[in-house]
């Protein structure tokens, strides 16, 4: 039983997992801090109609016990004025993904190991650079971060500074983004912002701290930050999922609304196959760091293809359903050191076939715009 | 003469009564030690629960619907009103007088991560409640709580394991296996797959349903997910600001909400299907403060059909429409 026990290491297993991680992290390390001129990250993307192309990307986390592959090869793209909706149970890596496009992982144990995102910016004269965000030296990363891709955050009440008011923390963005404004231009700009995202008395919220506010107002004020620097792409993380049914739904119409107005994309990433249904226009599924299925959310929602998005699916009650049992995908998600090489979803899966022992199921495209990770589909890509 | 009156009336069909049911906490005292300032969670809460079924609390953070569970198991003192489980009055029993219903009543919490003892082994914790309460002889206990870890989907040898070596959903299976092992008759569930995913949380609740079947369990299902106190409860209470704003049958209250906060709430859950397109009732505003709550009807601030000069004076009576369906609103007695 002892050996069957993954939970254990012994000391000379610890040490050995160590020194091969110092090697790799020492290296990305050094990657991330280096001078480089524009042109090393400057690329082409394979779609002029996106605005972000997630390019088969590794994000790995360097951790005593092992490589945890957070996120483990996903593609995936973000068309212009476009939501699109990420969706997957908690450590499936939806997080880190955002936070690899942020460039946000906590160093030196988080590291972008390879792949690329290649975003679409925009300077203020207008001219469009293809950027590769995961080969950005760190000191460059002020270029987008911020201030062409913004981020809400799931926690409104710690993503906030306790000692510093509203209005000072929302200046702060217009001055680091344009450090030529003056105080007057910030704090115009900072209120113009807080009536935006339907604060009711923008001055008075402008002079008080965090914790005089509501969970939903502090997750305007979010939304309102995010906001301040004209950003072209907005990365919300499970933007209500702290939020009350009715807070959430004041927020996810805010959100609905903003797109209109600032012409931008939103990634939104959630757990929550309802919010997707009604913000999303493309889905992406993602399981235990990999997309098993992508595709518009018609598709996704009235053809799913893969048993998990099915199962995932089925088993959330609805208003409308009226049945005596919810179907349930039995077993848990797999632990993230030592993944197997055959399919992640194996174990929990009711269509399993003999192939599914074999190597992971590449991606199969079944439609223009709908793709599916599973070897039950194998035979229709060589039919088609 | 109040002890006549409340004998008299027992619903000798029912588990659970509440009545009146309130239960303030103090934010301010004075030097001397005088309550200055209350924070009413509790407000006038009544309703009667059937063994066997399944009552759903919904309602916002900040509702009282913890505190109610919490009071209801004494967990909480009451300051006012009446709990009657199987028939007999519990609001002012000693401690002491307690312990043998607790064995009655059980409760499973919210966050499976934090209520586990981090120090003793599965087995551990599952035969200790079954050693004090004497259920089974002593040298029964161990295939006691096997059989039980059995009926609960939990493997015999996770026996000798510690929590932490468990996911979210394997530790909450370990706290209702902790809440069975007594034998309860009522068990109240505070949000138990709330903290958890939704492949897991299917699976629970589907645990739940049938652990009820089996051994009769009657349920007090606290959640703020409207759609999982669908499918699990037989009766629904909803809750605005520690008041029932609504009770009523599963159908009743589904196929014709008479309260407007119950429209609202439910016209506010995201439905997974992109073709539905619901004409959404959007409240305004945030919850107030319960430390300080609007006059009269505690909706009407945020209320979309509030009629002035009455909802903000006036506190509405909390009545029956019929086939045990409440609410509480002026609106409705105009008719």
């Amino acid at each position: 039983m002892a050996k069957t026990n993954k939970n254990y290491l012994s000391g000379k297993e610890i040490r050995e997992i160590a020194k091969e991680n110092k090697k790799v992290m020492k290296r990305l390390e050094a990657e991330k801090y280096r001078k480089a001129d524009e042109s090393e990250y400057i690329t082409q993307l394979k779609n002029s109609n996106n605005i972000l192309e997630i390019d088969n990307l590794h994000t790995y986390f360097f951790t005593e016990q092992g490589v945890v592959k957070a996120v483990n090869g996903v593609s995936f793209d973000v068309p212009t004025n476009a939501t699109v909706g990420v969706v997957g149970e908690s450590g499936c890596g939806k997080s880190v993904t955002s936070m690899s496009v942020m460039r946000l992982l906590q160093g030196p144990t988080g590291q972008i190991y390879s792949g690329e995102i290649r975003f679409k910016s925009k300077d203020k004269n207008g001219a469009e650079k293809i950027y590769d965000i995961a080969k950005m030296p760190i000191a460059d990363i002020h270029k987008i971060r911020g201030n062409q891709i913004a981020m809400i955050f799931q926690e409104p009440m710690t993503s906030l500074n306790p000692v510093f008011t509203i209005g000072q923390q929302l200046d702060e963005v217009t001055f680091i983004h344009n450090p030529e404004a003056s105080k007057e231009d910030a704090k115009n700009k900072s209120i113009e912002m807080l009536n935006l995202v339907g604060i009711a008395m923008p001055e008075r919220v402008y002079n008080s701290f965090p914790h005089e506010l509501s969970g939903g107002m502090r997750q305007r004020v979010m939304i309102s930050m995010a906001l301040a620097s004209d950003p072209r792409l907005i990365i919300a993380d499970e933007p209500t999922t702290a939020l009350d049914v009715t807070i959430q739904a004041q927020i996810l119409d805010l959100l609905r609304d903003l797109k209109d107005k600032i012409d931008g994309s939103i990634m939104l990433i959630t757990h929550d196959l309802g919010i997707i249904a009604e913000m999303a226009d493309y889905v992406v599924v993602m399981y235990a760091g990999k997309v098993i299925e992508k595709g518009t959310v018609d598709e996704i929602f009235h053809s799913p293809m893969h048993p998990y998005t099915i199962g995932l699916q089925k088993s959330k009650p609805t208003l409308n359903s009226d049945s005596d049992t919810l179907y349930n995908i039995p077993g848990n998600v797999p632990n993230p050191i030592n993944m197997p090489a055959h399919c992640y979803f194996k174990e929990r899966c009711n269509k399993c076939t003999a192939k599914c022992s074999g190597e992971y199921p590449n991606m199969i495209q079944v439609s223009p715009t709908h793709f599916v990770a599973c070897h039950l589909y194998d035979e229709e890509q060589k039919n088609g | 003469m109040a002890e006549e009156k409340t004998t008299q009336q027992f619903d000798p069909e029912a588990i659970l009564e509440v009545r009146n049911l309130r239960k303030c906490f103090p934010i301010k005292k004075t030097f001397t030690g005088k309550v200055k300032q209350e924070l009413i969670a509790v407000d006038n809460v009544s309703f009667k629960l059937k063994a066997g079924e399944t009552l759903g609390i919904v309602g916002e953070s900040g509702c009282g619907k913890t505190t109610l569970g919490r009071t209801i198991l004494k967990l909480h003192e009451s300051n006012g009103g009446q709990i009657i489980f199987e028939g007999k009055d519990i609001t002012n029993l000693k401690s002491s007088e307690m312990r043998e219903i607790r064995k009655k009543m059980q409760i499973i919490f919210q966050d499976p991560y934090s209520s586990l003892p981090p120090r003793s082994t599965v087995g551990g914790i599952l035969s200790e409640p079954v050693e004090v309460h004497n259920i089974v002889p002593k040298s029964q206990v161990k295939d006691y709580v096997l059989d039980l870890m059995d009926k609960c989907g939990l493997r015999d040898y996770y026996y000798e394991r510690y929590p932490h070596e468990f996911s979210g959903g394997q530790r909450q299976r370990i706290c209702i296996a902790r809440a069975l092992s007594v034998n309860p008759k009522l068990v109240i569930c505070d949000e138990p797959v709330s903290a958890l995913d939704v492949s897991i949380q299917a699976q629970i609740i589907n645990l739940l349903k049938k652990l009820q079947q089996d051994m009769n369990l009657t349920y007090l299902f606290i959640s703020h997910d409207l759609s999982v106190v669908k499918f699990i409860s037989d009766k629904i209470g909803v809750m605005y600001l520690g008041s029932m704003v609504e009770f009523g049958t599963k159908e009743d209250i589904f196929a014709n909400p008479l309260h407007p906060y119950t429209e609202a709430l439910f016209s506010a859950i995201p439905q997974p299907d992109p073709d539905i397109k619901m004409n959404r009732i959007i409240l305004k505003g945030d919850i107030p403060s319960p430390a300080n709550p609007p006059k009269g009807c505690r909706f009407h601030t945020r209320c979309p059909k509030a009629i002035a000069g009455l909802c903000d004076e006036v506190t509405p009576e909390y009545r029956d429409f019929g086939n045990g369906h409440c609410a509480a609103c002026h609106l409705l007695n105009k008719d």
